[in-house]
This record gives C-alpha cells, sequence and structure tokens, in this order.
C-alpha cells in the first residue's frame, strides 16, 4: 500500500480497533483480475469510504465481504478477509451466518414484494422465534432506527413497494439493522435518491455507527467527505491510498488520489 | 422542401398509405373471422342451453339429455392434468431459472421443452397410450389425465422460467444479503415477486388442455354414463363434443354446439382472470 507519511501519522495516532481485516485480497472475474492484493483495516465504530471511478473496483471489494458474489459463476476471491480473527472466505464459514453478521443495502432500494412489516420481518423470523409482542417491539426499533416510523407506522400493512425511493431505501437499511449485524455494507445507497432523501440517508449513518461498523461505497466525492472517518481511493483494482478522511480530501500522500478528489479524471 | 424531395414524399405517402390498407385488411379478415366463429358459436350453441345440460346424462340418440357427465369428466381430468402436471412444472422452471440458470442441463431442458411445447397433441395422445393404456389393457380417466398433464408442464416450465427470470437479481441478492439460505430466497422472495405470472401460465395451461380432444380419445375415450372411477374411460366434453357433432343426429348435434360454447366461455373466463392477474403484475 502506497501511504503518504501524514496520513500513516495520523491513521496510527487515531487508530481505533479493527473490526475487518483486509488482507492481500484479489479477486477474479473468470480469468479478469479485478482485485488486486487489497489490504486494508475496517475500524469498529468508524464508516469507511470507498472511492474511485467507475470499474476500479470499489463494489467489487464490497462485495467480496459478506461473499454475495457466490451467487454467480466464476467469481472468486483470494486472501484473507479476517473478522473477529477468522478468515470468513474460509470454504468452512457458513455464508448465511456471515451474512447476517454483515449487512448490505444496494444501490436501488430492493424491497421485496410484501408488506413493509413482513419486509423488516423477513430476517428477523429466519434466525430468531419471537412472540408477536416481541416480533413488533423489533420491527418498530428498526424502523425508528431507520428514521422511517413515523412515515410508516399507520401503515405496516401496506406493500413495502408503495413507498417513496427515499423510504424504500430507509426500509431496506432498517431491514438490515433488524437482523442486528456488526457491520453494514453500503452500496452506493444514495445513487438512485433526490439529495432531500440522501441527507436523510447520511444523517442516518451517522447515527448507526455508534453501534456498527459501516462502509460505503460512493461515487461523490463530497459524500465521502461529509459521512465518512476513513477513506480508501481506488484505481483499477487497486488500492491507492487509505487514511483518514481529512487527510485524503485535503492533502493526500499520493498524486492520483490528488487528481481524482480535485476532478482531474474520474 | 425541395420539388426533387416532394416528388419521393409523394411516393412515401402512396407507399405508406398502401402498407397501412393491407395492415388493416389483414386485420379486419382475422377478427372477422373470429367474429363469424364466436358469432355461429352463439346462435348454435343458445338454442341448446338450458338446466338438462347440467343436470342430466348425455342421452342415447332420439332422447333428451344433458351433458354433466361430460362436464364432470372434463373437470375432473383438467384437474388431474394440473394437479399432475403444475409441481412438476414449477419446479423444473424454478431448477432452470434459480438453480441452473448457467447449466448446460439448463439448455438442453429449454430445446427439449420447447419442443414438447409445440407437440402435436395427437403424439402425446398415443404415446400415453402406448406406454399406459395398452400396458394396463384398458382406457382410463387416469390416462386422460396424464396425457393432459404432459401438455400442462412445458407451459409451467416455460412460464415458471420466463417469470422468475424477470424477477431482478438486486433482490435476490438482498434476500441472500440477510442471511436468507437459497431455497428461503427462492420461496418467500422470487415466487412472491413472480407469483402472479406463474399463475397465469397455470391458468393458460389450464386453457389450452379443456379443449384438447386428440389426447383424450386414445386415453380416457368417452362414456355415455356417470363415472367416478379414474381407473375406467370417461366422458369429457371435447371429446363428446367431437363424438355427436360427427352424427347424423340432429338433438346430438345440438348438444355439440352447446358443449363447444360451454368450453369457450370457459377459456374466456380464464383468458380473462389470467388477464386481470397480468395487469396487477406491475404494482
Amino acid at each position: 500500500m502506497d501511504m503518504g507519511p501524514a496520513a500513516a501519522a495520523a491513521t496510527a495516532a487515531a487508530a481505533p480497533p479493527i473490526k475487518v481485516d483486509i488482507r492481500d485480497l484479489s479477486f477474479f472475474y473468470g480469468q479478469t483480475k479485478a482485485l488486486k492484493n487489497v489490504t486494508m483495516p475496517l475500524y469498529r465504530n468508524n464508516v469507511t469510504a470507498f472511492i474511485g471511478p467507475s470499474g476500479c473496483g470499489k463494489s467489487t471489494l464490497l462485495r467480496a465481504l459478506n461473499r454475495i458474489y457466490e451467487m454467480y459463476p466464476n467469481q472468486r476471491a483470494e486472501g484473507e478477509v479476517i473478522v473477529d480473527g477468522e478468515n470468513i472466505l474460509d470454504s468452512r464459514q457458513d455464508v448465511n451466518l456471515l451474512r447476517a453478521k454483515l449487512g448490505m443495502v444496494f444501490q436501488k432500494p430492493t424491497p421485496f414484494p410484501m408488506t413493509i412489516f413482513d419486509n423488516i420481518a423477513f430476517g428477523i423470523r429466519m434466525y430468531e422465534r419471537l412472540s408477536k409482542s416481541e416480533l413488533d417491539d423489533r420491527v418498530e426499533r428498526a424502523l425508528r432506527n431507520a428514521a422511517l416510523w413515523d412515515e410508516v407506522k399507520d401503515k405496516l400493512g401496506a406493500s413495502g413497494l408503495s413507498l417513496s425511493g427515499g423510504q424504500q431505501q430507509r426500509l431496506c437499511i432498517a431491514r438490515t439493522v433488524a437482523i442486528e449485524p456488526e457491520v453494514i455494507l453500503l452500496d452506493e445507497p444514495c445513487s438512485a435518491l433526490d439529495p432531500i432523501s440522501t441527507a436523510r440517508i447520511e444523517e442516518l449513518i451517522d447515527e448507526l455507527k455508534t453501534d456498527y461498523t459501516i462502509v460505503i461505497v460512493t461515487h461523490n466525492m463530497q459524500q465521502a467527505a461529509r459521512i465518512s472517518d476513513y477513506t480508501a481511493f481506488m484505481l483499477l483494482g487497486e488500492l491507492i491510498e487509505f487514511g483518514d478522511t481529512a487527510t485524503i480530501t485535503t492533502k493526500p500522500g499520493v498524486q492520483k488520489t490528488e487528481d481524482y478528489i480535485t476532478g482531474r479524471f474520474g | 422542401m425541395s420539388a426533387r424531395a416532394s416528388g419521393l414524399y409523394a411516393a412515401r405517402l402512396m407507399r405508406e398509405r398502401m402498407f397501412l390498407g393491407l395492415a388493416m385488411g389483414a386485420t379486419a379478415l382475422g377478427l372477422g373471422c373470429l367474429v363469424a366463429i364466436l358469432a355461429t358459436l352463439l346462435i348454435e350453441g343458445v338454442g341448446g342451453l338450458n338446466l338438462r345440460v347440467f343436470t342430466e346424462m348425455t342421452p342415447p340418440p332420439g332422447s333428451d339429455g344433458g351433458l354433466l357427465n361430460a362436464i364432470a369428466g372434463s373437470l375432473a381430468m383438467t384437474a388431474l392434468g394440473v394437479v399432475l402436471g403444475t409441481p412438476l412444472g414449477l419446479l423444473a422452471g424454478t431448477y432452470m431459472a434459480e438453480y441452473g440458470r448457467h447449466t448446460r442441463l439448463t439448455q438442453v431442458v429449454r430445446f427439449v421443452n420447447d419442443i414438447l411445447l409445440s407437440a402435436p397433441s395427437i403424439v402425446i395422445g398415443l404415446f400415453v397410450y402406448e406406454i399406459y393404456v395398452a400396458l394396463v389393457g384398458h382406457f382410463s380417466a387416469l390416462a386422460g389425465g396424464v396425457a393432459l398433464a404432459i401438455i400442462v408442464v412445458p407451459v409451467v416450465v416455460r412460464t415458471t422460467e420466463d417469470m422468475l427470470l424477470l424477477v431482478p437479481d438486486p433482490l435476490r441478492e438482498a434476500a441472500a444479503s440477510l442471511g436468507a439460505p437459497r431455497w428461503h430466497v427462492v420461496s418467500r422472495v422470487a415466487y412472491r415477486a413472480a407469483k402472479a405470472g406463474i399463475i397465469t401460465g397455470i391458468l393458460l395451461a389450464v386453457a389450452r388442455i379443456s379443449g384438447e380432444t386428440a389426447p383424450l380419445l386414445f386415453t380416457a375415450l368417452n362414456n355415455q354414463f356417470w363415472s367416478t372411477d379414474l381407473n375406467a374411460p370417461m366422458a369429457s366434453l371435447p371429446v363428446t363434443i367431437f363424438q355427436f357433432a360427427m352424427s347424423p343426429y340432429e338433438d346430438w348435434r345440438r348438444l355439440a354446439w352447446t358443449g363447444a360454447l360451454l368450453i369457450t366461455a370457459a377459456v374466456l373466463a380464464l383468458s380473462i382472470a389470467a388477464r386481470a392477474l397480468n395487469a396487477k403484475r406491475g404494482t
């Protein structure tokens, strides 16, 4: 990893505990190597942003963390991703339990074709046997956590598809929060949303980081600067620079990073 | 517009009118035939429509009677065909769209299924005759149901696969990323998203088999009496229509028209139901 001395110093000084440790991770689509030996930490209760131009591998990296890529043929990861001391890329790791621990929210809202209540209860019911009132509480708590409760509390029986785009995305966040994961992976969660909805999601991310470790992929440099504590800049499958967001956005250690954030390319 | 272009334009306009005229003529011809068929059916069939049709058995020539045994037989064998064929088609379609999407097996199954989809139904009747009727030595409603099921399977396979493929992958990823095992993703999310389309497919399969005659001729044959024995020949509307319409007896032919009207009405109702469901799919 190519790290400027200032960034390295800043990282070392304030480094909180590591939740996810990505070590020498490579990723292949068939023969194409889309990630090249990425090594970086994801710090507990912090927001880490992956930035970089389209096709740089930031979504690929995110999708390797909960092994969602395994749904498709000819995709594989090499290297290690250590979560709580265990390599989650190990084939002995149960993939469903892993995904319940590292929740994911997608680019476009993906409400299930069922009621708002059932959307939230879907994941809870899978792993826990709760009484009706306990389940009600959990659903309410999840919707409150995602700042959606006040808007939907009178229509929990309505279809999740009846909500606006921004509400749908918060529903998806609520659904992820409901199963009480430890890490939340957000893949450009605001790219399909208007500025007001985006602002709400950003506030939400800020609130959620007290309980969760958050990773967000974003195209938007300003968004990364607003909400993240650490930033990883990627280019053509390589991690160019990793450091605390303030340093990366104000005085990056690598010329390529500076070119990107000042808008000279990408 | 220049003079040169306007000459070209006039020629284009001529051609446009000519093709529009041809297209409209073809539409009118097709629609006209359909209307003529339905009108004849209505005129000829309504006359024989009365309560006896639904309460009495098929009569011998020259006496009064109805179509009760044929209606009941059609309902029974159609139900049998759907009950036998639908699960098979659903599971095969699910495999193709959800589990084996990229496998060679799926490609082969899809190809074979398309052949089966357009196979003449008389071939299916003969097939069941050979492997079942000839072996047990007698015609039966069960054999009729099996023949109809073989027609149901490819229709349901096709629509199930198509409808599941329309479900966007991010929806599956979203369910999987909550820790849902694969079968859970399929049964709770993908099926639900594709439900209206899949049910439409089943309804269309029912519509298709409710008018099939050839596969029943070699399997269930016919029965002039009330029968609930699945192991014995059973009457059905299409076969009864076939037999009665070919006869020289006026009263039989009238009953055949009425039976044809009943099937058409049932198929129409199914199509409307399928359309209504399909319209709902968008929401």
